[in-house]
Formats: structure tokens, sequence, C-alpha cells
């Protein structure tokens, strides 16, 4: 671990942010006529047990930069919403076809598959709905708001998350890490970036910020695929594991947490403690050396 | 009759709605270009290029003329629009949805490429028309319009708006007419019609620099034609034969669906569709009598369409 990391009690830091979080997301979604959409999307997004690291890096990184933490609450709130989105659609019987979703029946094997889609059609735009409306204005001005907007639009559409999905299911003259890369590395590194552009981020740094995000997004699959049983791996298409090998897999995961680290050294001037969020965050990923009670 | 009705049977409509559909279609063209996966963006491309009448964007861009903006300002909210109704159309149509394998006489998305890619490009699509409108926007438009445009937007189509909708409707087939009331069938028909229509409407102002008081009666304006749109389409469903519709005519009466002429006859449905048109109109006194024209002849042509 890194000398910054040391002093820094990322699981205090990370429990006290998932807490808030959880809280600002049952607000966001509450129960009204016509209640069955809002149950569906409300049993995807606020599922027990879900770690928020979309969230948690999307406020760390906004804090690096001295922005407030209330300034990144409702775009990392959105951030979940559209993830939690791709998650239902992409486990709809026309796709992956899995009936359960982090050990819990899958949204249409609760609610059917009509309103499976429906709940995803909903989420997307509320989380865009969620920035405009909760950002507080005083605290970001109207361009940065639309940056946001569109970095999110672009990372779940046709050339993001969408792509990684189409081509887990469909293949294609892609490499074998693009799948991974657009739906993992993307949701990382618009959390990233996101918190930085919140931040006040300049150019350079929100640079630094998406290959950082990518980076720590990806690692954080390639650690889980690894620690996948066999039964789970024979299903999915694209697992690192499966595709190269354990040890390959174990040679990518230590390449992209150096590579991670190494992007956060140009924040070390921020002082220790502004970056040690970041830096733990490369670790968690890569050792998960504590279980998150929550 | 007022000096904006005089304009009106001077004001060639259809012309005007075709040259602003072309400009629509060549914009959405070059919005949505062919790249890798080529696949999902073919799936994009075939049911947004399909034609249509691009009524949504058409009243996008008249509400923002008619509140002084150029058709220049309004474009990427308008391909937004027609983004999301394209969309709501592919979704629509799944198995698990309506199922239906045609759509405007050609098969629809999930025949030709898929469920699964029908799913994505739905997705895509959704996600892109709200990365147009905020990162396509002219920059004079102020960043601040744009910002509510999304908001707007996003309110719309989902689960207080179109989705809201769907739900509903989902949720009333086979229900007992006894037991759904005319409140009921308006609220299906408020969100899955008139909610994108009234965004149409409320973008072109916002963008084009309307007043508040400018984009309240826009947004009125197309919730009357929106739900105007309906009553006549239950009415023709009553009345025409399916050679004059072009379609299977006393299709919702098979299909046991809620319209008005079920409700309240055929009689008060024909007199509610005239004070809808009435009450659309209504919001347009006081602006200017030339840049009113297409507004006022979009709502004749939705009233008194024969198919």
């Amino acid at each position: 671990a890194s000398l910054s990391a040391s002093n820094f009690d990322l699981r205090t830091y990370w429990t006290t942010l998932i807490g808030e979080i959880n809280q600002k997301l049952d607000e966001a979604i509450p129960v009204k006529y016509p209640a069955g959409i809002y149950e569906a999307m409300r049993y995807s997004v606020l599922a027990q047990g879900a770690k928020r690291a979309s969230p948690v890096m999307c406020v760390a990184a906004c804090e690096l930069l001295g922005g407030d933490r209330l300034a990144a609450f409702p775009t990392a709130c959105a951030l979940e919403m559209v993830h939690g989105a791709s998650l239902i659609h992409d486990d709809l019987p026309c796709m992956d076809d899995d009936p359960v979703r982090r050990g819990k029946p899958s949204n249409h094997t609760v609610y059917g598959a009509d309103m499976a889609i429906l709940a995803g059609d909903a989420l997307f735009p509320l989380g865009f709905q969620h920035i405009v409306s909760h950002t507080p204005p005083h605290l970001v001005p109207p361009p940065t708001l639309l940056r946001v907007v569109a970095e999110i639009a672009r990372t779940v559409g046709s050339t993001g998350m969408a792509a990684g999905q189409y081509v887990d299911l469909e293949g294609g003259p892609f490499p074998a890490s693009f799948a991974q890369e657009k739906k993992f590395g993307a949701m990382g590194e618009c959390s990233a970036v996101c918190g930085g552009l919140l931040g006040g981020a300049t150019e350079d740094e929100l640079e630094v910020l998406r290959r950082y995000g990518r980076a720590v997004g990806m690692l954080y699959q390639v650690v889980d695929d690894m620690r996948d049983d066999e039964e789970k791996t024979k299903k999915k298409k694209k697992n690192y594991a499966a595709f190269f090998g354990a040890e390959r897999a174990t040679e990518m995961a230590e390449e992209l947490k150096e590579k991670a680290k190494k992007e956060l050294h140009v924040f070390d001037k921020y002082g220790g403690d502004a970056v040690a969020p970041l830096y733990s965050f490369v670790d968690y990923a890569a050792h998960r050396h504590f279980l998150l009670n929550i | 009759k007022s000096s904006s009705s005089s304009s009106f049977s001077s004001f060639d409509f259809m012309s005007y709605i075709i040259r602003k559909a072309e400009s629509v279609n060549k914009a959405l063209d070059s919005a949505v270009p062919l790249r890798e996966p080529l696949k999902i963006h073919e799936a994009m491309r075939y049911s947004l290029l399909a034609g249509g009448k691009r009524v949504r964007p058409v009243l996008c861009i008249a509400a923002c003329e008619l509140v002084g903006g150029e058709e220049t300002q309004a474009m990427p909210a308008a391909c937004a629009v027609e983004m999301i109704h394209t969309m709501s159309l592919i979704h629509d149509d799944l198995p698990c949805m309506d199922n239906d394998d045609l759509r405007r006489g050609k098969p629809t998305n999930h025949k030709v490429y898929g469920e699964d890619v029908a799913v994505l490009a739905g997705d895509a699509l959704l996600s892109f028309a709200f990365e147009h409108l905020a990162s396509a926007t002219s920059s004079e438009v102020s960043p601040v319009r744009v910002v509510r445009a999304v908001g707007e937007l996003a309110k719309a189509i989902g689960s207080e708006g179109l989705v809201a909708g769907q739900v509903v409707d989902i949720s009333s087939e086979g229900l007992d007419l006894n037991d759904v009331g005319l409140e009921h069938l308006e609220y299906i028909h408020l969100h899955k019609t008139a909610a994108l229509l009234e965004a149409s409407a409320v973008l072109g102002g916002i963008v084009g620099g309307g007043s508040d008081d400018e984009i309240e009666r826009l947004r009125k304006f197309a919730r009357c034609i929106g739900l105007l749109f309906q009553v006549v389409d239950d009415i023709l469903d009553v009345t025409k034969s399916s050679q004059e519709l072009g379609k299977t005519a006393g299709k919702d009466l098979i299909a046991d669906k809620l319209t008005y002429p079920k409700i309240m006859g055929l009689e008060k449905s024909r007199e509610f569709a005239e004070k809808l048109n009435r009450e659309a109109r209504e919001q347009l006194l006081g602006f200017d009598s030339d840049k009113v024209a297409p507004l006022l002849a979009l709502a004749s042509y939705i009233a008194n369409r024969q198919n």
C-alpha cells in the first residue's frame, strides 16, 4: 500500500458515504402512482449490499479537487440509476437471460420482462433529471452540468456500455478485452471524470482521471473474474480469468494497479489526505482487504 | 374570424411540414453516423430514418420560431425528441411488450436485428438524445436554457411521463369499462401521447428564448393537440373502413381497448374534439399572426385528418 493511504481509513470513508448515498437514492425514487414502476425501479437501485463504487469514486474525485461533496451527490446518484438501468436490461431473457443478480432474483424475474424494460427506460432519464434538478446552482455552473450529462449519456450509449454488451452477446471483430473495457472501464472512467468536472478540474486533470478511472474499473472486474467460482465463470462468455488464464489475469491486475496509482502522482501536490481515497480505491479493487458490512 | 385564421387559409401547411421534415431528416442522418459496432448503429438508423411525419420535431422547430428563435437553435432538441419517440416505438414493439412484427409497413426493429440489439438500440437512442441535446445545441442558446431543456425532456419520458402512460396502459388490459372512467383514459393518453408532444413544444420554446408565459402557453397548446390526436384516432377507428384508414378498422373494439367513443359515445367524442381544438387555438392568441400559422395549421391537420 502506498504511504499516503496509511493514515486513511477507507472503510469509514466508504461506509459513511454509502449511507448518505443510499438515503439520497431512497428519497430520489419515492413510490407514486403508478406504484408498480416505482417499486421495480427501487428494487434494483436500492438493492441491499450494493457497494456504490461509482458514486463513491465520483464524490472522491470531486473532493480531491477541492469541490464540495454536495456538488457531486446528485451526479453520484445518477450514476447508480443509469448503471442500474443497464444491469436490468442486461439481465433480460433476450440478453444474458440471468434470473439472479447479486444473489437476488433479477428485476424481470420479479416484475416481468415488460416492466423490467420500462423500469430501465425510466431510470435513464431519472438520472439526468436528478442531476439538473438537484445540483446546487451556486456550486456548479450550467456549462459544467451539460458536460456531465453528455459524459454520462456517452458512457451508457452506443459507443460505451451498450457497445460492450453488444460485443459480449454477439462478438465481432473486436479484441477480447473490448467488452470488459466498455462495460466496466467505461463506468469507472465516467465516475472519476464526472467527479473531476464537478470539482472544477482542468482539462489535463480530467484526462488523468479518465485513465485512472478506466484502469480502476477494469481492475475491479479482473479481480472479480478471478474470484468467481468455476460455475459462474463458465456462464460468462468473456471473463479475463477464463479467457487469458489465471496467470495472465493476475499479471493484468498487477499492471492495471500500477497504472492507476501512477496516474495519481500528479495529484500528490494536493496533499496526502486529499488523494488518499483515490489511492485506497485502487488497493481495494485489487485486494478487497476489508469487507463492507452494509 | 381572427386575423390568425385568415393567415392560416393562405398558409401552405403541407409544403411547410415537408420542408421542415427534410431538414430534420438531414440532421438526424448526420447526428447518428454509422460507426463501430456497426450493427447497433445500423439498428438505430433503421428505425430513426424510417420516415414518419416528424410531427414532434416540426412542432419543436415551429415553437422555437414562434417565440423568435431560429431553426438551427431548435434542431438538436428537435432531433432529440424524435430519437426518444423512435426509441419508445422500438421497445413498444418487442415481443414482451406489444409484440408487433410490422411498423409503418416494414419489419419491426427486433424482427430485423434481434431482440437483444433492439433493446440496446433503444437504450442507445435514449441516451444519445440527451448527449445530443446537451452537447450539440448552438452556443447562441444559453447553457441555463439547455439545462432546463434537459430536465423537461427527462421528466416527459420517464416514470412521470411516457413510461407512466405505458405502465397504466399495460395494466388496464381487460379491465371492465365500469371500473375505469374517463379520467383513467385521459391519464394514459396525456402520458403516452401528449407528454412527448408537450416536451417537443416546450423545448422549442425554451431554446428559442421564449418567456415563461410563452412556454406555458406552448405547453397547454401541445397537451390539447396531443389529446386531440387520440380522440380523433378513436373516432376514426369506429367511423372509417379499413380501406380508408390504411389499417384495420374497428381494431380497438376487437382488442377491447378503452376508447373515447366507448366511454362517452360518438357524439360527445366529437364535441370533445372540437373543445380541445378550440382550447389549443386559444393558447396562441396574441402571438405574431405569421409565426403562429404553422401551429394553427398543425392543430387543424390533427383535428380534420381522415385517416
